[in-house]
């Protein structure tokens, strides 16, 4: 076998590497292996295609068209690079589309270069949006995240990445970057929390560093478990339950007054009723009581009324004692028997004192006796209240006049 | 840590449309068979 064959061999060998490893879009793998089978072979056109094909599959769509155009080269007729570059060409607005995007990339590198980082992104995201299957462009996007610490938008980008290229060493170093940032995070995190202390308090979550003390003291630890479960405890009561019975008691107290209210006001209607009783009771005591002196009255002045009678029958008692007995006897309480008799009395000595108590009057009131003379008038006056046409009434009064001067 | 500078040089420049030709005429087509006349004729 001369080297001639063994090379061509060699280039079959790296061919069919190079499309096992295409199959299962182990691309980056693909190109190494095609690229080898180029350098036995450079007339592999089946290799020069999948190239092409791979670098397509890659987004690299110009570098495809370059090993296509080659292959047509090396063999113009019944070669599949023919197709490619016809279905390439058919599309001219995809192409341009496509290779707008590549400029952009472009442009790209050369803003992240100038540490222009923010307007990568920006430019990235738009190139990647018109050429998705660009792996350079989400390496270059992903690159960036990491550097601005957006490592969720980079790891979602490199599996994006991945999916498209399995074996790519620069999607898998940044994976392989990124899952150690997160391993690290992870241990960070563990470490604070394991020197920190959380339990709830009512409704708060207390997050306190653990004390030296604390950590290896488990005993003290339950003690404070304890202490935090009383004052819980002691809130629970105070704030829950303690209202509940002061409310209940001050229910029971209002219940209470209000009995007692309707109870008081009872008692005072009750009070009323007898009062009112009390006064009726008491208002027909006094009117039997003036019945009796009335009858009493009565009884007297007829006695007073026959005794004088008999008296002035007898013809042995003066005048003057008559009249003062008769002076005592009220008139209107008399019956009509009494009445007749006590006219009749009064009718003969009434008229003969008058005269005389009149004149007694007169001398007493000329000797300046006014008391005196007001006794008499008075009795005067009893006996006839219009005596001497009134004379008598204004000597009376003159009298008293008289008396309230002196005095 | 990922050093920025050092990661961003792995990014080459993609060819665009304008460079096919340039591309096309610069590949190096060289394979082992190249090479290997070439020692044969250097040696002799």
């Amino acid at each position: 076998m001369n080297y001639a064959e063994r090379f061509f061999r060699q280039s079959e060998y790296w061919y069919n590497d190079g499309l096992r490893k295409a199959n299962i879009r182990d691309l980056s793998g693909a190109v190494s292996s095609l690229k080898r089978s180029l350098q036995y072979n450079r007339s592999n056109i089946a290799a020069r295609n999948l190239l092409g094909l791979v670098y397509y599959g890659r987004g690299e769509v110009v570098e495809a068209l370059v090993e296509w155009i080659i292959s047509k080269n090396l063999k113009s007729y019944e070669n599949i690079a023919n197709y490619y570059i016809k279905k390439v060409q058919e599309s001219q607005n995809e192409l341009e589309r496509i290779n707008q995007a590549i400029h952009k990339y472009n442009q790209c590198l050369v803003y992240a270069r100038q540490h222009g980082e923010d307007l990568a992104i920006i430019q990235l995201k738009k190139v990647i949006q018109a050429h998705p299957t660009f792996i350079k462009a989400h390496q270059l996007l992903a690159l960036l995240y990491i550097e601005t610490e957006q490592y969720s938008k980079a790891r979602q980008l490199l599996r994006r990445a991945y999916k498209m290229d399995i074996t790519n060493p620069i999607t898998l170093a940044y994976m392989h970057e990124l899952s150690q940032m997160h391993k690290q995070k992870v241990s960070q995190l563990k470490e604070k929390k394991e020197e920190t202390v959380t339990y709830a308090l009512g409704n708060e979550t207390i997050i306190q560093p653990v004390s030296a003390s604390l950590k290896d003291n488990a005993a003290v630890l339950t003690i404070v478990n304890i202490i935090i479960g009383i004052v819980l405890g002691a809130a629970v009561v105070w704030f829950l339950i303690s209202p509940t019975v002061i409310q209940k008691k001050a229910q029971e107290t209002n219940d209470t007054i209000v009995e007692l209210s309707e109870e008081i006001a009872a008692r005072d209607t009750q009070i009323n009723v007898l009062k009112e009783e009390l006064e009726n009771f008491r208002s027909t005591d006094e009117e039997a009581q003036n019945a009796i002196v009335s009858s009493q009255g009565t009884q007297e002045s007829y006695e007073t009324v026959m005794r004088v009678k008999e008296l002035y029958d007898a013809g042995e008692t003066s005048n003057a004692d008559m009249t003062e007995l008769l002076l005592q006897v009220n008139p209107e309480t008399l019956g009509e028997k009494g009445k007749a008799i006590y006219d009749e009395v009064a009718g003969e000595l009434f008229p003969l004192m008058c005269q005389r108590y009149y004149e007694n009057a007169q001398e007493k009131m000329d000797a300046e006796d006014y008391a005196g003379a007001v006794s008499d008038l008075e009795k005067v006056i009893q006996m006839d209240a219009e005596y001497q046409e009134g004379n008598a009434q204004l000597l009376l009064e003159e009298a008293k006049q008289k008396v309230g001067e002196t005095e | 840590m990922l050093n920025f500078e050092e990661e961003l040089k792995k990014f080459k420049p993609s060819l665009e449309v304008e460079d096919i030709e340039q591309a096309v005429y610069g590949e190096n087509l060289e394979d082992l068979t190249d090479i290997l006349r070439e020692m044969m004729e250097q040696s002799k």
